[in-house]
């Protein structure tokens, strides 16, 4: 417990230097900060609110920063005044799309590569495990928006069933239609997951295959079945929930791309618009709850490496 | 764990000194896919390198009665011709140049700043490495596209408003400078953890213990060894490169049109592809071949050196 | 302490398990790996039959070859085990996965490795019994506590819920015996059992195997490089040497009268007690032979002191010595004139006490 909270601790410095070098770089030497925060509109009464919501814009950016992230803990997210709403209000629109993208990715990677890295360590150099590998050494170098296009032009094309400029359905509203909305573009992501996640799986199941507790698990009379997911599984998944943690944050990447090309509804193309108009307050709030997810994302795993490992989890108690 | 230092190709081979190492593949053969990789890189650098002088690569300006997508893959146009009329072989070759050209260059700034930090944390441990671990976390916390729509936005403003100074702030060196800093964080972590198993080795032990000085040891002992392992990283890296270029370029944010690079030219013709496959199609597979032959160096070069998955 | 189920398989005395010219080779690149060439023994219900050598003389290969733990790719077995009257060749992986743990158990060199350090101690222990014998939830942890008191292991309840590194060697080691011992079985292989533990926990674990063999008329193969481990603990003892057997006796028989010069050898190697301090150890000389490219002749020809040109060029067969429980491969063994003059001046193997670990 009191590792967790050490770690959660770490993870906010680590959030709190991310948006404050944000603020930095998006409030530095400009000429008119309070233009800027207007998101470039230029309108007399626009560029009064902003005054009026934002006193402080000439103190320095280290006080600027505390009001910001005040305001950030209470909830207050800004608001973009290009488009006259708040941030919260545009995450509740936007961000469950981003949301579901990435999560299915997530989902559908791991349901590919733990099936596929355990059976072809299991048989190793057999016919399944080299074609596993040509197909997923090949996946690896095709970049998501490639096989995103690819998707899209094979299947969203041919098949009206999967429609190629998508909406934001929920999952609670109905099952069916989110399916269809999200399967292309969570697969386009989730594959290059699956073939990342599926060699290091391997590589690691391999090295556990060949270790001592293994084989008393087979001179116990075990069933394959039995050795493989129950005793070899556990010990070989530390590297894939490594990496899980890592590719968080390209993961945020691939979306914005992904969404793009299938036009959904998400916080991506706010995320460029507000780069593109220079929406200050918009970016900063993007930009820390994306950098927040990922962060959070980082601190269940590693928590998780004490669940899953009981040495570990001693060791920390030690700490 | 009791692991054996020779891989054994089954399953739960019994792991005592007394059974004989099973049969491996011969390390001295290289497999197939090796050879496909660098066949394709030293044709495809080749072409790029001496495009101008090729007598089959056309340049890349636009050819009457070849545009709105006239030719597909053919004698004529290898890969057919694009919206404008430019012949998309040339344009796949000439794209070659400048997607190359930034991949590696970026790697291997990223190495010597990323490669540097890496080796002083792992090294020196301590507050050091506290330091410069807390960097890394940072760097690799934000959202690395953020970070480059950023830093694009801004280069471009400042080029345009402050055009004597900035002026050769090109695109290019833009793109150049986001992918090297991305590369930064986790090229420096890689470096991190093979300096500091490298630095309890017997040999370093044995040159400390004879009083070599910290520098020598680094110089000396550590850095050869960085060597072989970091090749692998840099093959694997331009290849990530290669991709990440690819979809900034996709997201309009890479190098300006005319400039080809591959990601802007499946950017430039994917609304067509229903009728003109070629012009989006072959780039991809461009990039796809070299992402592929690097990622297939890079692996070998890996398993050869005995390093595990260097995950970018 | 009763095994729980008695099954048709389960021999009540007489032979248990008898190996005829078993043959283990291994295909590499390098060559067929005669890692056991031609074994032939025989272990009685009850009984314990010590295997000794060096490393490379393929004594852990024996005991996987014969319990038939090696995986299939690139091997060559041939010769027949028979098990409880069953050949266990004709056995099909499922048949062989409900002998193993149940009719046959082993128990291996390092406890730290041998369990599983990601499972509580219990659920290992329990495993085998709901696997094989179908036991429920609470008749398995009873079982498991049960088994935990007989290798005495205090607080049994309480390790049930532990990992393996929460454990000392010797505990982990008992553990292990008891996840050996959970279904009864009537033969148990022990590769190397203390080699990684303290020397006074390892007369603990041997002495454990021994009341646990008695009290469930349980055959037990140990396998070890030690002979000191083997003296009290076995009745009879079976040396290997290159992939081959070289010497088989009763044990008190092998101390008092051995015949092969390895034999001779291995028990003048011991350091001993009553040795002045600062003595030379009497290690043997030389390295294991190849097993791709075994020398012609006797294999231990090329270290062994005795050598005579007929050893160089024909290898000796296995052959009764007085009694015929001894079998020995020698052509100039102990007691002959050639021995003699080869070891004249060198300290006799005096074996009214080998070095350690001698019970009544």
């Amino acid at each position: 417990m009191r590792y967790a909270l050490q770690r959660l601790g770490q993870f906010a410095i680590v959030f709190v230097v991310v948006t404050f070098i944000v603020l930095v770089a998006t409030r530095i030497g400009s000429e008119d900060p309070v233009r800027d925060l207007a998101g470039g509109i230029a309108s007399e009464s626009v560029l009064a609110q902003v005054e009026a919501d934002y006193p402080y814009l000439d103190k320095p950016l280290v006080v600027q920063y505390g009001y910001w992230l005040t305001d950030f803990v209470r909830g207050d997210l800004g608001r973009s005044y290009a488009l006259s709403q708040s941030a919260v209000e545009m995450f509740q629109q936007r961000l469950p799309a981003t949301f579901f993208i990435g999560f299915w990715a997530i989902v559908l990677g791991l349901a590919i590569a733990v099936p596929l890295g355990v059976y072809s360590a299991y048989r190793r150099d057999g016919w399944f495990d080299r074609i596993t590998s040509q197909v997923s050494f090949g996946l690896i170098s095709f970049p998501p928006l490639v096989i995103a296009i690819f998707l899209m032009y094979l299947i969203a094309v041919r098949f009206s069933f999967f429609p190629v400029d998508s909406d934001y359905v929920a999952p609670w509203d109905s099952p069916i239609r989110h399916f269809q909305n999200f399967f292309l573009p969570s697969l386009a992501l989730g594959l290059g997951l699956a073939a990342v996640w599926s060699r290091l799986l391997r590589a690691d199941m391999i090295l556990t295959l060949q270790s001592d507790f293994v084989m008393l698990a087979r001179a116990k009379g075990m069933s394959p079945r039995r050795v493989l997911w129950g005793h070899a599984l556990r010990a070989s998944i530390l590297s894939l929930v490594t990496s899980v943690a890592l590719q968080m944050s390209g993961l945020v990447g691939g979306a914005v791309v992904v969404e793009q090309l299938f036009a959904l509804p998400g916080v991506g193309d706010r995320l460029v618009f507000a780069i593109q108009s220079n929406d200050v307050l918009t970016l900063q709030a993007i930009t820390a709850v994306l950098v927040g997810i990922v962060v959070l994302v980082n601190l269940g795993v590693d928590l998780l490496y004490g669940i899953i490992d009981p040495r570990i989890r001693a060791a920390r108690a030690m700490r | 764990m009791t692991l054996t230092d020779t891989p054994s190709d089954t399953v739960d081979r019994p792991v005592s000194s007394e059974v004989p190492p099973a049969a491996k593949r011969q390390r001295g053969r290289p497999s197939w896919g090796l050879w496909i990789g660098v066949v394709w890189l030293v044709t495809l650098t080749f072409m790029a390198v001496f495009a101008d002088q090729l007598p089959f690569i056309r340049s890349t300006s636009r050819v009457k009665g070849a545009g709105n997508f006239a030719f597909g893959p053919g004698a004529e146009f290898w890969f057919g011709s694009d919206q404008l009329g430019r012949d998309v072989f040339a344009r796949c070759i000439y794209g070659a140049q400048i997607s190359l050209r930034i991949a590696v260059f970026s790697i291997l700034t990223g190495l010597l700043v990323g490669g540097s930090l890496g080796l002083a944390a792992g090294y020196f441990r301590g507050w050091v490495d506290r330091l410069v671990s807390t960097v890394i976390d940072v760097l690799l916390a934000f959202p690395a596209l953020i970070i480059a729509l950023l830093i694009v936005q801004r280069t471009d403003s400042l080029q345009v408003s402050y055009p004597d100074t900035f002026g050769w702030l090109s695109r290019t060196w833009a793109i150049t400078f986001v992918l090297a800093l991305l590369a930064i964080a986790p090229l420096a972590r890689i470096v991190r953890a093979q300096t500091m198993s490298l630095r309890e080795r017997e040999f370093v032990l044995a040159a400390r213990s004879l009083g070599a000085s910290n520098r020598r040891i680094l110089v000396r002992e550590i850095l050869p060894n960085l060597v072989p392992a970091m090749t692998s990283v840099l093959f694997i890296g331009v290849a990530v490169l290669l991709v990440a270029e690819g979809a900034l370029a996709f997201l309009g944010y890479s190098v300006k049109s005319p400039t080809p690079t591959w990601g802007l030219l499946v950017s430039e013709s994917r609304q067509r592809i229903a009728e003109a496959w070629w012009a989006t199609i072959m780039p991809c597979v461009m990039m796809f071949m070299t992402v592929l032959s690097f990622n297939l160096i890079g692996d070998r070069l890996a398993r050869r050196f005995d390093i595990r998955e260097a995950t970018l | 302490m009763t095994p729980p189920l008695q099954t048709e398989l389960r021999v009540a005395e007489g032979a248990l398990l008898e190996v005829e010219n078993l043959v283990t080779h291994f295909r590499t690149p390098r060559g067929l790996v005669r890692a056991v060439d031609g074994v032939s023994l025989g272990v009685e219900r009850g009984r314990a039959l010590g295997i000794v050598g060096e490393s490379g003389s393929g004594k852990t290969v024996l005991s996987r070859s014969i319990m038939g733990l090696l995986p299939r790719h690139g091997l060559v077995r041939e010769g027949s085990v028979r098990f409880a009257g069953r050949d266990l060749h004709d056995l099909n992986p499922k048949a062989m996965r409900s002998v193993w743990g149940r009719e046959m158990s082993m128990i291996f060199q390092d406890p730290m490795s041998s369990l599983n350090p990601l499972m509580k101690v219990g659920k290992q222990i329990t495993e085998p019994l709901t696997v094989h014998l179908g036991l429920d939830g609470q008749a398995a942890v009873a079982t498991a506590v049960r088994l935990l008191t007989d290798v005495r292991i205090p607080e049994p309840e309480r390790r049930l819920e532990q990992y393996p590194h929460e454990l000392s060697g010797g505990m982990r080691q008992r553990v292990m015996i008891a996840i050996a011992l959970a279904c009864g079985p009537s033969m148990l292989f022990a590769d190397e059992p203390t080699t990684a533990l303290d020397v006074t926990v390892q007369a603990q674990i041997l002495a454990l195997l021994g009341e646990q063999r008695r009290d469930r008329n349980m055959s037990l193969i140990l396998v070890t490089h030690d002979l000191g481990v083997v003296a009290g603990h076995t009745d009879d003892i079976a040396v290997m040497y290159g992939g081959k057997l070289v010497e088989k006796a009763p044990t008190k028989t092998l101390f008092t009268s051995m015949k092969m010069p390895y034999t001779e050898a291995l028990l003048r190697s011991i350091p001993r007690l009553d040795q002045p301090s600062h003595q030379r150890l009497a290690a043997i000389p030389g390295r294991p032979p190849d097993l791709v490219n075994p020398p012609v002749g006797c294999r231990f020809a090329p270290r062994c002191p005795v050598a005579q040109d007929r050893c160089r060029q024909e290898e000796p067969p296995l052959r009764p010595a007085e009694s015929p429980d001894h079998l020995y491969a020698c052509w100039f063994p102990v007691g002959s004139p050639e021995h003699a003059r080869a070891t004249q001046g060198s300290q006799p193997v005096s074996v009214a006490s080998p070095a350690r670990g001698v019970e009544a």
